[in-house]
């Protein structure tokens, strides 16, 4: 596992918090506590024992959202801030301080295996074709929130004729990683591998760029081997209409939209063209970008569960991120924490995954 | 509460009862979540980047903690804050973005900090007059960055850009790295709002100049704090430029670089960028130019209009050539611009025991080198020092900024040697005729060398800080305005 790396830890917590314009949570709270050397500092002031690990300090190191905006700005090579701060959390939780916010969340992960509460079963059609190639994989937070955009992949994929399969999966493991529960996230990941090797399936895809960034990144950390191919969601639709399967058509009374980059997408992955390329597919739209697009985006609010660890945080940061949308039009994302996020002020957000729906599919049918 | 960590220059403190009883009622102005007693509010506030700063926060040692913090959204809820303040006698330090490098923002008697980071609305973009208004708490990159979408450009970078706020730049007569061209801030500002410690509200004219008495709110430049709080500022902008131009020559000496960068500022020549490094930053920053090895290397770079740029270009090169400046291209400027920001290698050396500072002050041409001469000559004398380099780089017709370096490390106690190296750097600048400061303004340190800096204008600037704030609430401490106790030379 991972350690902390204190000298890079230090090096951030003498900085003079030179990318602190970047880092939403600094410029959404305007709190010097939660700026990227404040939390630095509050960090290495606790492992150095300076400080007690309290609950109020342990909260600064909860305040990131994982955005890497610290990073595009950040002269000290190697140093992830975010990545550092994940790992302070852990050794807090060692110390036995998890925030206080996200307590019902992790139980509900131990109970439910979903950070929500209990997840009703599949349905019999949502449970698609045993034993087929393809395993959709939801993610708590579609299921959640937005089961509208679940169905809208399952509906493109039959409308382009690719068999599927849904298994009762449980949370990626992500959140309980996040918060300082590693065993539980490793526990979690375990059943997933087992369902997964269990349904035969060669590929994985899924909607939510968190889930997919921890079967890219943790499992193999955590020793877990993923018996699939894992494969963004976007991506793999945006092949289907490459290969004519789906044939995107005008939707009506929808001329223009704007489109909001995922930090995972964006920033970690630097993969900004695929949803540009999909949204071009569609036929009569035209997309407006925000002020900051691309690999330049911020943070919706939502980025690492901020919503469920802070939600007037997160709610702070939406506001100003929206700022930078033009107005009059849908905005469209392919995360669902994002569009979760993004939806204060009553602006109309919807993942691109359900406008391809309307596109391919007309009106929300399959 | 506080665990291990020490205040070591604190005056005085409140008991928790009294700063419960203080938020409470700052409450009722700013609202609930607008006021903190937090320990993790008090710690995050209680410093700047005073460089000495990281020192201590290596040793567990923190200056003075605030007792409450404040975030104020609006000029009434500062007035209201401030009047509530004046009339306990509580003190209140400003805080914009804690990038200030002298302890400017350390609540050395505790009270309150007025933290002005959720003023930071753009209140109006003035295309025809070329102005914009602001508050104070707006970071830098941010002004930049909304001026450039809108087709502008503010024109102050100060390598703190991205870590500053536009307050924090008024009250300390900061100078960004383009300030050959668009001026100091004191040049940029058209008009600035404050509030006075009893909560009157002082306005300055947003017009071109004004002969209608002296400007009350230009007081508050360079004010570091002490007088009242500055809410709003209106400042010049200008179109964004449409031309750039880069060159870099190294010379045989500094004076003969000083000689050039003299006379093109004396023709009427702004180049934006203007850097001239010694030996020491030369080889340190330029190794791979090969002509400037034992050279002193000289950075311009000219912006804006295409036929002014054109001009400018000329006749730079003509008065470089004519002091035999060794053309080194384009290279070196893009270096200095991809390289300007990176201030990593302060943060590794205080991380493996060094002492650290920059210091800048500023001289006329006709002693420009000699300071330079005699401060390095300084600074080395000082057991410990390992470097003392140094390098111009905003030039007026009159004289020039010379910014020293200075790293060691401590024979002794690193406090103790931090305030040898600076002694001997105020001495042997004052002796040699300069002026001790030209653009990070003086804060705690610096203070100390008011009386020699400005003699009798000392005891008028007491007045009116008096009469301005007669409680003594506003920063108190600072600028040698009062008597630090526990900081002394
Ligand atoms: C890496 C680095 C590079 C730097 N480069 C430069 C440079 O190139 N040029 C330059 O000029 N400076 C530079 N500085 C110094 C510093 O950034 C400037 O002094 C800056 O103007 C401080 O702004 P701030 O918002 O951080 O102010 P703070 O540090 O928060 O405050 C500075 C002082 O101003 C007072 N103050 C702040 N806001 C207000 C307000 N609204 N009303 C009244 N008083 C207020 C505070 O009480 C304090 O005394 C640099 C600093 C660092 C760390
Ligand atoms: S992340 Fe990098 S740039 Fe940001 S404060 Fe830390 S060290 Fe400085
Ligand atoms: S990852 Fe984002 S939220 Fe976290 S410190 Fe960096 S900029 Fe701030």
């Amino acid at each position: 596992m991972a350690e902390i790396d204190r000298k890079l830890l230090l090096d951030c917590a003498l900085c003079p918090n030179m990318c602190r314009c970047e880092c939403p949570v600094d410029q959404a709270l305007g709190k010097e506590a939660v700026s990227p050397t404040g939390k630095a500092r509050f960090a290495h002031m606790m492992l150095e024992g300076q400080l007690p690990w309290s609950e109020e300090f342990v909260e600064a190191v909860y305040s990131c959202v994982g955005c890497k905006g610290c990073e595009t700005l950040c002269p000290f090579e190697g140093l992830e801030l975010a990545e550092e701060l994940r790992l302070v959390r852990l050794e807090a939780a060692r110390q036995g301080v998890t925030l206080n916010s996200v307590q019902p969340y992790l139980s509900n992960l131990k109970k439910y295996g979903s950070p929500y509460g209990s997840r009703a079963p599949l349905s019999e059609e949502a449970r698609g074709s045993k034993g087929a190639e393809v395993l959709v994989f939801a993610g708590c937070t579609t299921v959640a929130n937005n089961p509208a955009s679940l169905e809208a992949i399952l509906a493109l994929l039959d409308r382009a004729g690719v068999s599927y399969q849904m298994v009762e999966e449980y949370c990626c493991g992500y959140p309980a990683d996040l918060w300082g529960d590693p065993e539980l996230a490793r526990q979690l990941a375990k059943e997933n591998v087992r369902l997964f090797a269990d349904s035969g399936a060669r590929k994985l895809i899924t909607n939510c760029p968190e889930c997919w960034l921890t079967f890219k990144r943790r499992y193999p950390e955590w020793e877990q081997e993923l018996p699939l191919e894992v494969v963004d969601g976007t991506a793999f639709l945006l092949e289907l209409v490459r290969e004519g399967r789906l044939k995107p058509a005008k939707v009506e009374g929808l001329e223009k939209v704007a489109y909001h980059d995922p930090c995972v997408w964006a920033r970690y992955e630097e993969r900004t063209e695929v949803p540009r390329e999909l949204l071009a597919s569609i036929p009569g739209l035209k997309l407006e970008e925000a002020a900051a697009a691309g690999k330049a985006t911020r943070c919706c609010g939502g980025g690492q569960m901020f919503q469920l660890a802070s939600p007037a945080g997160s709610e702070a940061i939406a506001r100003r991120r929206l700022a930078e949308f033009p107005a009059g039009m849908p905005i469209v994302t392919d995360c669902p924490f994002c569009r979760e996020g993004l939806k204060v002020e009553g602006a109309e957000v919807l993942e691109l995954v359900e406008l391809l729906q309307r596109a391919c599919c007309g009106g929300s049918g399959r | 509460m506080s665990g291990s960590v020490e205040a070591i220059i604190q005056e005085s403190s409140m008991s928790p009862e009294e700063s419960a009883a203080l938020a409470r009622d700052l409450a009722k102005i700013v609202g609930e979540e607008g006021v903190s007693t937090k320990m993790v509010d008090r710690l995050a506030t209680c410093r700047d980047f005073w460089p000495l700063m990281g020192v201590w926060f290596v040793e567990g040692k923190v200056p003075a903690l605030p007792d409450v913090i404040v975030w104020p959204k609006s000029t009434a809820e500062v007035a209201a804050v401030l009047s509530l303040a004046n009339e306990r006698g509580i003190p209140v330090t400003p805080f914009g973005k804690g990038s200030g490098v002298l302890g400017g923002a350390i609540p050395l008697r505790g009270g309150i900090v007025l933290d002005t980071k959720l003023m930071k609305r753009v209140k109006e973009l003035d295309r025809e007059n070329l102005m914009i208004t602001v508050e104070p708490g707006l970071n830098g990159a941010l002004y930049e960055e909304y001026l450039n979408r809108h087709g502008f450009t503010g024109g102050h970078f100060p390598q703190s850009v991205r870590c500053s706020s536009v307050g924090g730049w008024l009250a300390c007569r900061a100078a960004g790295q383009l300030s050959n061209r668009y001026g100091k801030i004191e040049d940029i500002v058209v008009a600035l709002e404050a509030v006075l410690p009893d909560g009157t509200v002082i306005r300055g004219p947003k017009k071109p100049r004004t002969s209608t008495g002296p400007r009350i709110d230009l007081l508050f430049l360079g004010s570091e704090g002490t007088l009242g709080v500055i809410t709003e500022a209106t400042l010049s902008i200008w179109p964004y430029p449409e031309q750039k131009a880069k060159l870099s020559y190294a010379f045989d000496s500094l004076e003969q670089g000083l000689t050039v960068i003299r006379k093109i500022m004396q023709a009427g020549g702004r180049p934006a960028v203007v850097r001239l490094y010694d030996l020491d930053e030369t080889a340190g920053h330029f190794p791979e130019t090969r002509e400037a090895e034992g050279r002193c290397m000289l950075v311009l770079l000219i912006e804006g209009d295409s036929t002014l740029v054109s001009a400018e270009v000329k006749l730079a090169q003509e008065l470089a050539l004519e002091e035999k400046g060794l053309d080194c291209g384009e290279a070196p400027v893009d270096h200095w611009d991809e390289r300007r920001y990176n201030v990593s290698l302060s943060s590794k050396m205080i991380r493996q025991g060094a002492v650290l500072d920059t210091i800048e002050v500023t001289a006329n041409w006709d002693n420009a080198f000699t300071v330079y001469k005699n401060m390095r000559e300084a600074l080395l004398n000082v057991e410990g020092t390992a470097l003392a380099s140094g390098h111009y780089s905003h030039v007026y017709p009159e004289g020039a900024c010379l910014y020293m370096t200075i790293c060691g490390f401590a024979p002794g106690d690193k406090t103790e040697y931090y305030k040898r190296f600076w002694s001997a750097a105020m001495e042997a600048c004052l002796a040699s005729g300069a002026s001790i400061g030209h653009h990070h303004g003086l804060g705690l340190h610096r203070g100390l060398w008011m009386e020699e800096e400005q003699g009798e204008n000392l005891k008028i600037l007491r007045r009116i800080k008096q009469a301005l704030d007669p409680k003594g609430i506003m920063n108190p401490g600072k600028l040698s305005l009062e008597v630090a106790e526990k900081w002394q030379k």
